[in-house]
């Protein structure tokens, strides 16, 4: 057995999802009970009673999306594994740990569906090499493939997923169009997040009202977050629906100061008291706290340059409108007040002229960073800077 | 209800569309196209039309949602 480096995990309430790690599919039986055979119908009718949500960050309702799909004739189950969100680890963990409830997920409804394939789109050799181990102990009787596709942060986008599938290069198509109608080769295709299907997989097993014991009352259930930047106990943790913040940050140790709750594409919060972690603003469940001691308009322009080499290149106004928006932060960052007007003109031409939501998403993250940081930004503009070194908590481009 | 829309993985600035259309399509400092986004309407029709045959790069369409 390969030694596969162990992500750190903790558990708010209820263990689900993270309830039986590592165990092989006779133990999962034990801990989980045997996955029981449901209809289309049942898998409808249990998301739409518990609203389930995808968990990979657009938060779109499971019983909508199954709802589109055709009375007949769904090609393929595609689990999106590429986790391309660097801050994130939570499908790592159950792709690497929890395999079986993941494939359960996707097998029982790929058998509601008649869906002869299951698909499994991953991006590292350890979840790879976990899901193949744990097919060998399933009897199936389905066509189950696990996939690499490139580790790009717009490859994750779910039509680039398909694409990079269908053999042709992991980038978003120009036309909009839906996978639940023209998915993998064009034909009917039901795609979600690894979490949304270890989701299903207790669902089914707990029904509405057991798997409305715990959450809030309009979104049941537990969610998987990921915490990092500034805390003493980063990793992924499983919460009830709606857990307050301030819980969170608490438990993982985080020191004080602005926290960007969603990841790259999510938002800086102006306070944390009352936010309570929900969807769809904790979107892929990431938090990353900043702590009091690095620059924060510094670690926004790391982020931002790192957002910008993952362009897939595509589209002009994404191209020269997130080298702008860096050139206008760095500028802004040294005091140049032009960078200042030249940000806000640029992130009024950047969303929504794109192919994907990544232009989107970062002028998200950068009109909230402005918002949030205004005080650093006039020091910066007053010529003194905020006299913090860039500690790069975040991440981003080195 | 026909809306313009541009297939960014195409586009590549060459500009005719906000030539063609000077209401319904702006350039921005890129010279890629900013769309006003209003309906276009049954006598405007045939502008839009002859806008989306002049794209070089095929990127122009009109949707009918």
């Amino acid at each position: 057995m390969t030694t596969i480096e162990r992500e750190r995990h903790r558990v708010i309430g209820e263990a689900r999802l993270l309830a039986g790690l590592d165990q092989d599919l006779q133990q999962h039986l034990l801990t989980h009970g045997p996955l029981p055979e449901l209809t289309r119908e049942d898998y409808v009718q249990l998301c739409e009673a518990v609203g389930l949500r995808g968990r990979g960050g657009a938060a779109f309702p499971v019983a909508v999306k199954l709802q589109d799909l055709p009375a007949r004739g769904v090609e393929a189950v595609v689990v999106n594994g590429s986790e391309s969100e660097p801050a994130s680890r939570k499908d790592r963990l159950l792709l690497t740990r929890a395999p079986h409830l993941v494939l359960d997920g996707a097998v029982g409804l790929a058998h509601a569906l008649r869906a002869p394939h299951v698909l499994i789109a991953v991006h590292d050799t350890a979840a790879a090499t976990s899901l193949r181990e744990a097919l060998m102990e399933r009897d199936d009787q389905l066509a189950i493939e696990v996939r690499d596709t490139p580790g790009r942060f717009v490859a994750g986008e779910a039509r680039a997923v398909l694409s990079a599938l269908e053999g042709g290069t992991a980038v978003p198509p120009g036309r909009r169009v839906l996978p639940t109608r023209r998915g993998y080769h064009r034909r009917p295709t039901f795609l979600s997040n690894v979490e949304t299907f270890a989701q299903l997989a207790v669902l089914a097993r707990l029904g509405s009202r057991g798997f409305s014991s715990t959450g809030l009352i309009s979104e049941p259930g537990t969610q998987l977050l990921t915490i990092d930047g500034a805390v003493q106990r980063p990793g992924v943790i499983e919460t009830p629906t709606g857990v307050p913040l301030n819980t969170v940050l608490q438990y993982a140790g985080a020191e004080p100061g602005p926290v960007l709750l969603g990841g790259y594409h999510g938002r800086w919060l102006p306070r944390t008291d009352g936010v309570m972690l929900q969807r769809p603003e904790v979107s892929a469940g990431i938090i990353l706290a900043l702590g009091s001691g690095t620059c924060p308009l510094g670690e926004v322009t790391r982020v931002a340059e790192w957002l910008r080499s993952q362009s897939a290149g595509q589209c002009g106004p994404c191209v020269f409108g997130l080298a702008s928006l860096v050139d206008d932060f760095a500028r802004l960052t040294i005091g140049d007040p032009q960078g200042w007007h030249d940000a806000h003109r640029h992130l009024g031409l950047v969303p929504g002229r794109g192919a994907c939501a990544h232009p989107d998403g970062v002028a998200r993250f950068l009109t909230s960073a402005l918002e949030v940081f205004d005080d650093d930004v006039q020091l910066h503009l007053s010529g003194q800077g905020c006299g913090r070194p860039v500690l790069g908590v975040l991440g981003g481009a080195r | 209800m026909n809306k313009l829309e541009i297939d960014w993985t195409r586009c590549d600035g060459h500009g005719l569309c906000a030539g063609l259309m000077p209401d319904d399509v702006l350039l921005d400092e890129w010279g890629f196209p900013v769309l006003r986004g209003r309906e276009i309407t049954a006598g405007e029709l045939p502008d839009a039309r002859r806008a989306i045959l002049a794209c070089p790069a095929l990127a122009l369409r009109l949707s009918s949602r």
